[in-house]
């Protein structure tokens, strides 16, 4: 029985320009970080083979050091390693790859495929055939030669590809890099590694995405994995388990808030965020100068707890109750100014009212702050 | 408030007490020159109010130089139904009581009811100042100080502010200025304030924003460059892999061989080609020659032919020209003929012409001739007459003189006769019938009468005689006398030979006569012979030989033929002879032209007869027949072989067009050159591969892509930044505008009830103008609508004139503010409005006793004149002093 660990999109040198810089750099760190832990989790599992299907590094120009970076990270597993370059690191005539031999960052036991043709790893009895991308994109399926190629009877045929099959991921109909979606069928391959998808995702019983390891976006389902892969003998149905290396989630919180109790709702969800948790909150409907000022606090809470932490509250639209103002003590034309903002979050200015009113407010929960510290 | 009383005593200028009573519940006007204690009365009221009735720093409140004086006012007025009376003396007597209705108040209790009840404050220590007057130091107007407002309206402004308050029944934002100003500060961290320009960090981030995304622009465009640069090596690289293993170039110079080898081959072929080509050059050339031969041949027959046609053709022009000159020269004997008979018809015609001048001539000098015999008999006639008649004349000759003597001797005759008659003896006799008596000789019968001068015998026939002798003596005197005179006159007429005085009178007047007829027929010689009898006969001798000559010039004429009737004019045949004349010429013209032509046929007729010769002397060449048989003959020879030679031309032509030699050189040079090109390619492409490889590591080391996604991610960081910066300040800035906007509403609003107040008063001054209050109460701006549209001024750019009355107005209407209040208003004008204008003056009059009609108002003045159209009574101060 071989077990191989099957691993794609890393996305190396990916940064993050959305997020404050501090966070945006540890979530740099995270993507080696998480080659670290596959190689550990290789080890851990004594896999036989380690799969990489594409999109390695992120660019082809990444700097030098990032290059030696990436392979110091891929020490803790002393197995073959099997790259394979994607649409983002594609074996061009001149790449990453080309510099990285050159700069002889490539330890021993990585093999990259920078050419169609079988990798015999004749101690495990596996057949690896690859389609490495040699230009950005193309058109034609890569994986076509899988059929043609003969491998002796007895190992095990195993595919690596990077690319959209066809027919399946519904809104990459005419994207690039197609592949044939019965290709492990076709080719009698025991198992198809596929990259590009970011969430783990099964095509058939032999062909999957196994998904990035460390999650890089939000819309992204079931990333932040890696396949497990058992396959007791060829032409056995592989066992294919995946397993969590992701180590921030990424969530993407919408939260509509219509009545006061969406507020109370909202709170925990908001507070419940961790270290872990890199989160985009897009909050709507409307509150009151409360409700506001605790899903501020919460929100403001949430950034120190979270990972990383974008609160868009474009679309709320701030309520003052009778209360609020008599709160603020906003009397004479103060209070003209809040009921006239108030009304104008409906109009074209809505969102300057809305930031204006909450400015507002703000200035004036200060001054009575100061005003009550000084009683 | 109501003034109603005033009393002063010991006061400044008033040493002795004065009262003014009865004062009017609006206008009251006081009048007085200068020094006559106007200002004393409002600074005794004003003492009364202002001043601790305890203080020690109204020393000045006395009158001069009286050191023991206690200067006292003493006041009644009323507020609203209450009835106040105030008495307070200073320095020497402190003293202060306050009546109210029923109630009394004393000292510093009835003070600081007072300034409770009228709104102002008391000094700490010293005089009262401006700052403690409040109300009534707004009200109360200083001499001069009437366009200083602000000062007291700050000294007044929380009165005002509560007055407002009142009426409006709200407040202003507690904290909203506050919160206003933190806006603005933080608005203008961001913002320019008056542009509204990003500043600071704002502007910082938008710097960052704009520069990150000009590196990324840059660096986008070499990692452009970088990406083609792979994709060229790419290409290259396969290029040069594929020159590898196929070499083409050996190809190539295989190619280039076999076309080489091919060209050879060829070339033979070219030789032998133009081996036959000179060859069947050299036949061509004799078959021309030989063509040429037989050519001549035949040429030198149809030569002869031709010299023959040509000498017939030639003979018939000359035929022809021939007839033409024989036409010519008949028609020439015909024009000849013609211009013969028309010059004779001239010549005649001319003839006939003269002849008829000539006759014609002839007649006119026959005329001439006949006129002047004519002429001449005719004078030498009258000629002969005036010689008779001068003959005659000279016979009838009788002097003048000597008819006169005649004339005058018969007169005395005849006077003698009659003094003879009268004195003589009339005898008158009648005598009877057959009977007769002699008287002296004379027998007389009948009846008659005579005179007897003498003694005279009457015989009377049968009686006898008687003698009568006459009596007196001179008669016989006179008888001698009449013998005598007789005598004479009897011999004058012997020498005459006249018979009588008649015949001499006769005689005279034929004299006469024929004098005038001498005239008469010289005038008439003259007129017939001006120049005399002679120049007429040498007339008539020219006459005679002039006929003569023309008679001669007839004779000698031809006789005159039959047909001259018929001629025609001298013109007519003048013009045929001309016509006949130029018709011969031109006849004679062609004539000779046709005998040239003539001539021109003889020469060549006989030229081509001498070329005609000469060419049948070349045909009938007895050598010739063999010449052209040989020439024939050779021809055939050299046929035959050019035929031959053609042939095989064509054949190695076709192969040498076939092997087309010029491709297959251009072959042998594309193929050598395509092998270079293709190895020389190949040698450069392996050098820009390496130059090319060598570039793309070294670029490719730098990390381009990594640096852009820094940069990108640092350009997201700060676009984020500035985008919140942007909605802070968007937010902010709205805020601050809604804030001022609200806020300026709300000040308008509470200042409502004033602006209503000063609006009354403003339009009286100045229709449709609006003085703005600012937010301490005070003008601000005046708009004014002038000739030139509408004109903003603040207050204190306006003139001094125009800040009194303006100064007076906002009092008025912070009065009115005041009483809607219910505090009392008691207005002051000390000597005011004396910048004014008199139509400035007289709205201002208006606006007093409209403002009279709310508050009561004292105005003094030293200008009563002025003031006169207020319609109040003047209190001259003179007057209340003395009492009256």
């Amino acid at each position: 029985m071989i077990k191989l660990l099957h691993t794609a999109d890393w996305q190396i040198g990916k940064l993050f320009g959305q997020f404050e810089p501090d966070d945006a750099a540890l979530l740099a760190e995270a993507r080696f970080k998480a080659v670290e832990r596959l190689a550990s989790l290789a080890t851990e599992n004594r896999v036989d083979l380690m799969l990489v299907a594409g999109d390695v590094f992120d660019a082809q120009g990444v700097a030098d050091k990032t290059i030696h970076r990436l392979f110091h990270s891929m020490a803790g597993f002393e197995g073959p390693w099997i790259l394979l370059p994607g649409n983002h690191d594609s074996a061009l005539a001149e790449s990453v790859w080309t510099r990285a031999l050159r700069l002889k960052a490539i330890p021993a036991n990585v093999t990259v495929c920078l050419q169609p043709e079988p990798v015999l790893l004749e101690s495990i009895g596996v057949a690896v055939l690859p389609a490495p991308l040699t230009q950005r994109h193309t058109h034609t399926d890569l994986t076509e030669w899988f059929a043609g190629a003969e491998t002796s009877v007895g190992m095990l045929r195993v595919g690596l590809a990077h690319g959209s099959v066809q027919g399946i991921l519904p809104e990459d109909i005419d994207s690039p890099n197609p592949i044939a979606p019965e290709r492990a069928e076709q080719a009698r391959l025991d198992y198809l590694a596929l990259g590009d998808w970011h969430g783990t995702k099964q095509i058939d019983p032999r062909t999957w995405y196994s998904g990035t390891p460390e999650t890089d976006r939000f819309r992204s389902n079931e990333s932040g994995r890696a396949l497990l892969v058992e396959l007791s003998e060829p032409r056995a149905v592989p066992t294919v388990t995946p397993v969590a290396t992701g180590q921030y989630r990424w969530h993407s919180e919408a939260l509509a808030l219509q009545v006061p109790s969406d507020v109370e709702l909202a709170l925990p969800k908001i507070s419940a965020f961790g270290p872990a948790d890199v989160v985009q909150l897009e909050l709507s409907g409307q509150t009151d100068l409360d409700g506001y000022r605790r899903l501020c606090v919460a929100i403001e809470q949430a950034r120190g707890n979270a990972r990383s932490l974008l609160a868009d509250l474009s679309a709320l639209r701030l309520e003052p109750t009778a209360e609020d103002i008599d709160a603020l003590k906003a009397d004479g034309y103060l209070g003209e100014v809040i009921a006239e903002l108030r009304a104008s979050q409906d109009g074209a200015d809505a969102e300057v009212a809305r930031e204006a009113l909450a400015l507002l407010a703000g200035i004036l929960d200060a001054q009575h702050a100061k005003a009550g510290g000084s009683l | 408030m109501r003034l109603s009383r005033i009393r002063i005593e010991q006061f400044k200028k008033f040493r002795q007490p004065i009262e003014i009573k009865d004062l009017e519940p609006g206008l009251n006007l006081f009048t007085g020159p200068n020094e006559a204690g106007k200002s004393t009365i409002v600074s005794a009221i004003r003492a009364a109010f202002f001043e601790r009735h305890r203080s020690g720093s109204v020393d000045d409140l006395r009158p001069w130089g009286d050191t023991s004086a206690s200067p006292t006012v003493e006041l009644e007025f009323a507020i609203g139904d209450t009835h106040y009376r105030l008495l307070k003396s200073f320095l020497g007597k402190k003293r202060c009581e306050l009546q109210i209705g029923t109630q009394r108040l004393d000292s510093a209790e009835a003070e600081d009811h007072l300034a409770e009840l009228l709104g102002f404050r008391y000094a700490g220590r010293g005089a009262s100042g401006s700052e403690h007057w409040g109300i009534p130091g707004l009200l109360w107007i200083q001499q001069g100080a009437g366009h200083d407002i602000r000062d007291s309206v700050t000294h007044a402004i929380d009165h005002l502010r509560t007055a407002l308050n009142a009426s409006l029944g709200e407040i202003a934002s507690s904290g909203g200025d506050s919160v206003l100003a933190t806006v603005e500060a933080a608005r203008n961290e961001l913002l320019t304030p008056s542009a509204g320009k990003p500043r600071g960090v704002y502007a910082e981030a938008l710097d960052q924003e704009a520069a990150l995304a000009n590196a990324i622009r840059e660096l986008d465009s070499e990692i452009a460059a970088y990406r083609q640069k792979v994709d060229t090596l790419a290409a290259l690289r396969r290029e040069h892999a594929a020159d590898e293993a196929e070499k083409p170039w050996i190809g190539f110079r295989e190619q280039e061989r076999a076309a080489a080898e091919k060209l050879e081959a060829i070339g033979r072929v070219e030789e032998t080609l133009a081996t036959e080509k000179l060859r069947a050059t050299q036949v061509d050339e004799r078959i021309r020659l030989l063509h040429g031969q037989l050519e001549t041949f035949g040429r030198q027959e149809k030569e002869l032919e031709t010299r023959e046609a040509e000498r017939e053709s030639i003979r018939q022009r000359l035929e022809g020209a021939t007839a033409l000159v024989e036409e010519w020269q008949s028609k020439r004997a015909e024009a000849e003929q013609r211009h013969e008979a028309a010059r004779e018809t001239l010549r005649l015609a001319r003839q006939a012409d003269t002849r008829l001048s000539l006759t014609r001539e002839l007649d006119a000098g026959r005329l001439k001739l006949k006129n002047a015999a004519e002429a001449l008999a005719r004078a030498e006639t009258e000629q002969a007459a005036v010689v008779e008649l001068k003959r005659q004349a000279a016979v009838t000759e009788i002097k003048l003189k000597d008819l006169e003597l005649l004339r005058d001797q018969h007169r005395q005759i005849r006077e003698t006769q009659i003094r003879l008659d009268t004195a003589a003896t009339r005898l008158r006799f009648a005598i009877e019938d057959g009977r007769s008596i002699g008287i002296g000789a004379e027998s007389v019968t009948s009846k008659g009468e005579r005179l007897l001068l003498e003694t005279t015998p009457l015989t009377l026939p049968g009686l006898g005689q008687l003698e009568i002798a006459p009596g007196g003596s001179d008669l016989s005197q006179l008888r001698a006398e009449a013998k005598e005179l007789a005598d004479r006159h009897e011999t004058l007429l012997q020498r005459l030979g006249l018979p009588s005085l008649e015949a001499a009178e006769a005689r005279y007047h034929t004299h006469t006569r024929q004098l005038a007829d001498i005239k008469t027929a010289d005038a008439t010689l003259k007129a017939l012979a001006p120049q005399g009898i002679e120049p007429l006969r040498t007339e008539l001798a020219v006459q005679q030989a002039r006929v003569q000559e023309i008679e001669k010039a007839l004779s000698q004429l031809p006789p005159e033929t039959p047909k001259a009737a018929k001629l025609p004019s001298v013109a007519e045949a003048e013009t045929a002879e001309e016509s006949g004349r130029q018709s011969l010429a031109r006849i004679n013209d062609s004539l000779h032209e046709a005998r040239l032509a003539a001539g021109k046929e003889q020469t060549a007729f006989e030229t081509a007869t001498r070329e005609l010769a000469a060419a049948r002397a070349v045909v009938d060449d007895p050598q010739r027949p063999d010449r052209v048989a040989a020439a024939n003959r050779d021809l055939v020879d050299a046929r035959a072989e050019q035929s031959t030679l053609v042939a095989r031309i064509e054949v190695l032509t076709r192969q040498l067009a076939e092997a087309r030699p010029d491709i297959l050189k251009q072959d042998i040079e594309r193929f050598r050159l395509s092998a270079e090109q293709l190895e020389k390619r190949f040698n450069e492409r392996r050098d820009q591969l390496m130059s090319l490889q060598v570039e793309l590591q070294t670029t490719g080391a730098q990390g381009l892509e990594e640096r852009r996604a820094e940069l990108a991610r640092d350009h997201a960081q700060i676009q984020r930044r500035v985008e919140e910066l942007h909605r802070r300040a968007d937010a902010l800035d709205h805020l601050l505008k809604l804030l001022r906007d609200k806020r300026r509403a709300l000040t308008q609003r509470l200042q409502a009830p004033l602006q209503k107040h000063l609006n009354r008063y403003l339009q009286l001054l100045f229709p449709a103008a609006c003085l703005d209050i600012d937010e301490n109460l005070s003008p601000g701006s005046l708009t004014r609508v002038g000739s030139n549209g509408s004109e903003l001024g603040d207050f204190e750019d306006l003139s001094f004139g125009a800040r009194e009355q303006m100064g007076i107005i906002s009092r008025l209407a912070y009065a009115g503010l005041l009483r809607d209040a219910g505090r009392p208003t008691l207005i002051i004008l000390d000597d005011a409005l004396v910048h004014c204008d008199e139509e400035r003056l007289a709205q201002m009059k208006r606006v007093l006793f409209d403002a009279a009609t709310r508050h009561q108002i004292l105005l003094f003045t030293c200008h009563p004149a002025k003031w006169r159209d207020l319609g109040v009574g003047a209190r001259s101060l003179e007057a209340i002093r003395s009492g009256t």
